[in-house]
């Protein structure tokens, strides 16, 4: 090696050296060992990952502001046990890496007592192998995805889900459809990965079948001319009864493509693209929604006559004036709403161990906006069950079928549709944990 | 100068690499010890992209070819990796090399192609490669959809002792990965291949009247480049312990070619700067859009702000990366003080 | 056969769309050999300046021009201000090909951010002029409206009016020149770095007409980080790629096959694979012609 080289090379691993002592040398956030990480005397600290940014953020940017907007409400009125609530939102762009790498700032850096509404399937499955809250012991509360196998608890040991299965959600959906239109010909939009299959997992074992059935990549919806070929498709086989079931962006361009077609089949939406209100604000003209059928487990999020959305309504329109409420609000306050009550389950100075336990022995007795009780038990962390199904009317509303919310419930497996006797207990006075 | 004399020069500059090397193995892994659990995630993570970093640089720095899918190539490796890993049950490094065959055989393919087109045709191919492939995950049941496959290196050896983390393990794997391939990459672009690249880099009429086959030198470099393009996609697959089609989007892509121009695109040797760049400047954008952020707004928007306003400034500074600019300067002075 | 006519109205008036930003991809890289990945930012720039001038003048007809002029400003500020500076940094070696990739992708990201910061990260809602509610011929109804037949007459009069500036104009001569050979031009007293401006310029236009006019006919709404707009910029590079780059002619013909493509296989053939779909055309184009449908071996540089 000549001098010039070997200096050279010196030089190269002088700067990795330095680089190296630069990264070790920036200070992890000291924390006293005694305590529980995440909780001092003054606050309780959770962590989420959630896309602000990126293509898939649309929509799901507002549920860290709508889990925000009530812990502020909960602070102001003297927090939990005397500790105010603190959410560090971090974005993933909806990412894996992006995620897990998030997770461990937060976890391992920010040291928060739990993680809450994280979301995504990929993501979330990456976090819980990656990261492994589970053999960490940091609860993972109400993650934001309708994946079934979160719920099972053997092998995600700290996450509770909240929200129904696209499996149930698809077994429901199948009754209502064999109930209501029967012998009618049927076409299905979905999406071409694990929320997709999940349905027609739900659909096979409810035994309907499609007579058309059309599966659209993960973002096609946005490339010009996509969603006319899925019309002209669904036309030319006749389908009387569309059940769309994929993301807001692509139920809204479906719907406006087939408004422009003149094709008025009758529409059923999933819950997940199906909110009238996130499909308004990208543009759907709300006239095409009318008579659609869609589902949901919480209340309608324009029904102020439920005190739930009532309340959450004010304190969030309060808070941020020129957003509407739509149901990515009304689920991430209802996310907010069971984590203040499982943290204040969790005993005057909870732990990770505790907040667990609280929620397995407590969880199915909280308050929430959820039309179906809640699962949770020393052996099962599901969450919410079952779906209710109205229609819309011309102005957006969804109104359920008969005036009342009918509740069906179901399980992720071959379990039966069981119309449900659920009584939701009121809401404890001025929404505040009791 | 003898023949031996030569021969015993080259050897000696072989030993002083690996001694160097040994040295540099051995002060990384001191400190991982001395540092938290998050700081060994990151440098898994360093070292996952320092491997992908070099990929572009013998590619495009030295090769002169410009891809804009390298994240495709990425998930082609992490797929095998996993692949392999589930259905063999192979040891880990058997993995790794899987990783490396397969995607250097589909490199080969695509270089075989991509050498008949001129740089924007094949930036052009590149990307839809990229937007594309990662689709195909869903089409097969075996690739696992969007819940992706799961790819587990296993917990640490118990001889390691119990104190010693998953992340470490991690680090310890990806690191020493990055340094042997750091290694061999040195070597390749000392040879005589890499002597092939650097004449046709600095002129291809001038190579071909030399008697280079430029053809071949390309797609030799291409297949290269994608083996170590699918090693860094294994090893991102081991940081997250899985593979979905959603980890390696057209942005990952971008984002390579972006630690490729921060390392400096012709030197190998600032390759880490780049690769610590990666992990640690969204880190602290994050962190200055808190600390300035007084709306949603702004919190939301300012760490991109600051991530493309840093690439800006660096291909309008610091074109060649810092290493080139340092070299650059020193050459300067020389030449300087020589008329002196 | 009503299919037929359907699919093949879905592929013309969607690759009318992609050809647009085709052509603003190749007035660029005829200019200065860049491949501007900022193209989608300065388009979804300009529609969110359409959308403050419908607002302010209550008229898409206002906006639609203004909105392409402020695109034009917009690019020719980019090219003046910063690509000029770079492009002389940046002229030898590796980096050549890679800084303005790297460049242009950073904008992209300032571009988008500053949108964030003005608009939100929420989406703005912009409507059409025109009903895109489909004719209909008997009973049937076309997937082709009042809306998509100005979408491709503006897309036609765009190609005219270009087409007439190159060939007849001297304008257009000096843009012929200046990117056939720079230095040539130069020497026969030709203002390369003004002609280069205006080539910028005129993508800056066109790019802005895709995104005004694309955001109707989808969903009709924009968002800072809009997967239609990225989505119009990698369909609009392939066009162009399929093309051949130095072509006009050559984008909009690589627009209407990939637009045709796309909507005959996800109409006959069915599946998800739409991506797929234009990286296998763009493959196949690619072996048979190397140098794109129109592209000309000479002009293969850079």
């Amino acid at each position: 090696m000549n001098g010039m080289n070997r200096r050279r090379f010196l030089a190269t691993c002088a700067v990795v050296a330095c680089a190296n002592l630069v990264v070790a040398l920036v200070p992890a956030q000291a924390t006293p060992l005694s305590m529980q990480a995440g909780v001092t005397k003054t606050e309780i600290r959770l962590g989420m990952t959630s896309p602000h940014t990126g293509a898939a953020s649309p929509g799901y940017n507002k549920i860290p502001g709508a889990i925000k907007t009530y812990f502020d409400y909960v602070n102001a009125n003297g927090g939990i046990n005397g500790r105010k609530l603190t959410l560090l939102a971090e974005d993933d762009q909806y990412v894996p890496t992006q995620a897990v790498a998030k997770t461990n700032k937060l976890i391992l850096q920010d040291r928060v007592f739990a993680l809450v509404g994280t979301l995504g399937t990929a993501n979330n499955l990456a976090i819980a192998a990656a990261v492994n809250p589970g053999r960490r012991g940091v609860p993972v509360l109400f993650v934001a995805t309708g994946f079934s196998g979160f719920s099972v608890k053997k092998n995600f040991p700290t996450t509770f889900a909240m929200l129904p299965s696209y499996i149930m959600e698809a077994k429901i959906m199948a009754a209502y459809i064999r109930d209501n239109f029967a012998g009618k010909k049927l076409g299905l939009l979905y999406q071409d990965d694990d929320f997709g299959s999940d349905a027609l997992v739900g659909f096979k074992q409810a035994g309907l079948n499609f007579d058309v059935s059309i599966a659209y990549a993960s973002g096609a919806q946005g490339v010009s001319g996509v969603p006319a070929t899925w019309i002209t498709r669904l036309q030319s086989a006749g389908a009387e009864v569309v059940v769309l079931f994929g993301v807001s962006s692509a139920t809204g361009a479906a719907l406006a493509t087939a408004a422009a077609m003149k094709y008025g089949p009758q529409w059923i939406l999933g819950s997940v693209g199906g909110d009238a209100t996130t499909l308004k604000a990208i543009g759907v003209p709300v006239g095409v929604l009318n008579n659609a059928v869609s589902s949901s487990f919480l209340p309608s999020t324009t029904d102020t006559a439920d005190e739930y959305v009532k309340f959450f309504q004010d304190i969030y329109l309060k808070a941020h004036p020129t957003q509407t409420f739509d149901n990515n609000v009304l689920v991430g306050m209802n996310t907010a709403f069971l984590t203040a009550q499982a943290i204040k389950a969790a005993g005057k100075n909870p732990t990770r161990k505790s907040l667990i336990r609280a929620i397995q022995t407590r969880g199915s007795t909280f308050a929430g906006a959820g039309l179906t009780p809640l699962n949770f038990s020393t052996t099962s962390h599901v969450g919410y069950n079952g779906f209710w199904f109205g229609k819309y009317t011309v102005t957006g509303d969804l109104k359920p079928t008969g005036g009342v919310y009918t509740m069906y419930t179901t399980d992720s497996g071959n379990g039966a549709i069981v119309k449900s006797t659920y009584v939701r207990p009121a809401m404890p006075a001025k929404g505040l944990p009791n | 100068m003898h023949k031996a004399q030569k021969k015993q020069k080259k050897q000696k500059k072989q030993s002083n690499h690996i001694v160097l090397f040994i040295f540099f193995a051995f002060a990384i892994f001191l400190l991982s010890n001395r540092v938290d659990e998050f700081r060994v995630y990151q440098g898994a993570s360093v070292a996952m992209f320092v491997v992908a970093i070099a990929s572009i640089i013998l590619l495009t720095g030295y090769s002169g070819q410009v891809s804009l899918g390298h994240g495709a190539l990425l998930a082609i490796g992490g797929y095998s990796a996993a692949l392999t890993r589930n259905y063999l049950d192979a040891p880990v490094w058997i993995c790794f090399a899987v990783a490396i065959l397969v995607t250097a055989a589909f490199g080969a393919a695509l270089g075989t192609a991509a050498a008949r087109l001129s740089g924007p045709y094949l930036a052009g191919t590149t990307l839809a490669l990229a937007v594309g492939l990662p689709s195909i995950a869903n089409q097969f049941s075996v690739l696992g959809g969007e819940q992706g496959l799961v790819f587990y290196v296993g917990f640490p050896p118990m001889r390691l002792g119990e104190d010693f983390t998953q992340y470490k393990w991690f680090f310890w794997i990806a690191a020493s990965t990055a340094l042997i391939s750091m290694w061999w990459l040195q070597n390749i672009l000392r040879s005589r291949y890499g002597r092939t690249w650097r004449a046709v880099r600095a002129n291809e009429v001038a190579a071909e009247l030399a008697g280079i086959k430029i053809g071949r030198s390309k797609v030799l470099a291409f297949t290269l480049s994608a083996g170590l393009a699918g090693l860094a996609g294994a090893l991102l697959a081991m940081t997250i312990s899985h593979v979905f089609p959603s980890a390696f989007p057209l942005t990952l892509s971008f984002l390579l070619l972006t630690g490729a121009v921060l390392s400096g695109i012709t030197t190998l040797g600032g390759v880490i700067i780049g690769a610590v760049a990666l992990v640690a400047i969204p880190q602290i954008a994050d962190a200055i859009a808190i600390g300035l952020g007084n709306s949603e707004n702004v919190v939301a928007n300012l760490p991109g702000f600051l991530v493309s306003a840093l690439l800006i400034l660096t291909v309008l500074f610091v074109p060649n990366g810092p290493v080139e600019q340092m070299r650059a300067k020193r050459d300067h002075k020389i030449a300087h003080s020589r008329k002196l | 056969m009503m299919q037929l006519i359907n699919t093949i109205l879905i592929g013309v008036t969607s690759g009318a769309i992609y050809s647009l930003m085709a052509i603003a991809m190749v007035l660029v890289w005829r200019s200065t050999r860049v491949i501007n990945f900022a193209q989608a930012g300065m388009a979804l720039l300009s529609t969110y300046i359409g959308y403050e001038l419908i607002q302010l003048t209550g008229s898409y007809w206002i906006a639609l021009p203004l909105a392409m002029l402020a695109g034009a400003l917009i690019s020719a500020l980019i090219e003046l201000l910063f690509m000029r500076a770079l492009l002389k940094h940046t002229s030898q070696g590796p980096i050549a090909s890679v800084a303005p990739i790297i460049a242009t992708l950073g904008l992209l990201g300032v571009i988008r951010a500053m949108i964030g910061f003005i608009w939100g990260n929420q989406d703005l809602i912009l409507r059409g002029p025109l009903s895109n509610v489909g004719y209909t011929i008997g009973s049937t109804t076309l997937v082709f409206s009042p809306l998509k037949l100005f979408i491709i007459t503006w897309v036609v009069a765009v190609m005219v009016g270009l087409t007439l500036l190159f060939q007849r104009t001297n304008l257009g001569l000096s843009l012929r020149a200046s990117a056939h050979s720079p230095e040539i031009s130069r020497l026969a007293g030709v203002r390369v770095d003004f002609i280069r401006t205006i080539g910028w310029a005129l993508a800056g236009a066109a790019g802005a007409a895709a995104g005004m006019l694309q955001t109707p006919n989808g969903i009709g709404s924009i968002f800072p980080d809009s997967l239609e707009f990225s989505l119009l910029l990698v369909f609009g590079f392939i066009a162009a790629v399929i093309g051949g780059l130095d072509s006009l002619v050559g984008a909009v013909i690589g627009g209407l096959i990939l637009g045709l493509v796309v909507a005959f296989v996800l109409t006959y053939v069915g599946g998800s694979l739409v991506f797929m779909i234009a990286f296998a055309l763009l493959i196949i184009v690619l072996i048979v012609r190397p140098q794109g449908i129109i592209g000309v071996k000479a002009g293969r540089r850079a």
